[in-house]
């Protein structure tokens, strides 16, 4: 896999995410597209009223998942800038849990990137939403993320 | 050898701990580790379908060796983005 490149931003934030700011800094002359994508908090989950999320994550390997996938872009994708945020802790209504950009010489490569980067996301990096109803709240359903098989000769891995 | 354990989202609630330190015999793999933790947590151990184990920050799979000063954590169905 390629070595994380020094001009992608993956970050892990208790603030407010500066999409405007994060979609420029991803854009470089060579490039003639800019794909975005905006998660954010919905005022509605299984047909109850939700009123705020609160995120939390295993940090250092929620840095290090969402990193693999920025290599990964670069390596499937004829890319040039990724930007993956993602925040934690209460978010209202509106609010931005999660912006992805990608930044490519065509559209159909950053598009495509995107799309990976976020299904992704969801499915490996260790990261959980509890939903807060009027009357109580819960951990959302999530996805188990794929685990290596079972072999007979697992031996430990190198720190 | 000594493991460093932590559980996170549900099973942080259910374990009433974000991180403990245990002691187990040299070699034993994350399942041992996980049967240990649970073992006076009943609702923990209804869990063990629907949880993956990351050992030092790498999903690993139930027969995972374990080394002194490990660290794994216990994850329950993810739900970023």
């Amino acid at each position: 896999m390629n070595p994380f490149p020094p001009e992608d931003r993956v970050e892990i934030t208790r603030s407010p995410i500066p999409n405007a700011e994060i979609a420029r800094e991803v854009r470089g002359e060579g490039d003639g597209a800019v794909a975005t994508f905006d998660g954010c908090v919905r005022n509605h989950s299984h047909g109850r009223r939700t009123l705020y999320l609160e995120y939390e994550a295993y940090e250092s390997m929620a840095l290090l998942k969402m990193r693999e996938i920025a290599a990964a872009l670069h390596t499937n994708h004829a890319i040039h800038r990724v930007a993956i945020i993602h925040r934690l802790g209460r978010l209202e209504i509106g609010e931005t849990s999660v912006f992805i950009a990608v930044s490519s010489a065509h559209r159909a490569a950053a598009f495509d990137a995107c799309r990976y980067a976020i299904d992704t996301l969801k499915k490996t990096v260790p990261i959980w939403k509890k939903e807060y109803f009027a009357d109580g709240a819960v951990w959302a359903e999530g996805e188990l993320p794929p685990v290596p098989a079972e072999t007979p000769a697992a031996k430990p891995a190198s720190n | 050898m000594r493991i460093k354990v932590l559980y996170f989202g549900r099973l942080k609630e259910l374990s009433g701990a974000s991180e403990e330190s245990v002691e187990l015999r040299e070699g034993a793999a994350v399942e041992e580790l996980f049967a240990r933790c649970s073992a006076e947590r009943p609702e923990l151990r209804k869990f063990r379908a629907s949880l993956v184990a990351a050992r030092n920050r790498e999903f690993v799979p139930w027969n995972t060796p374990l080394r002194t000063g490990d660290e794994v954590g216990f994850l329950p169905p993810v739900s970023g983005g």
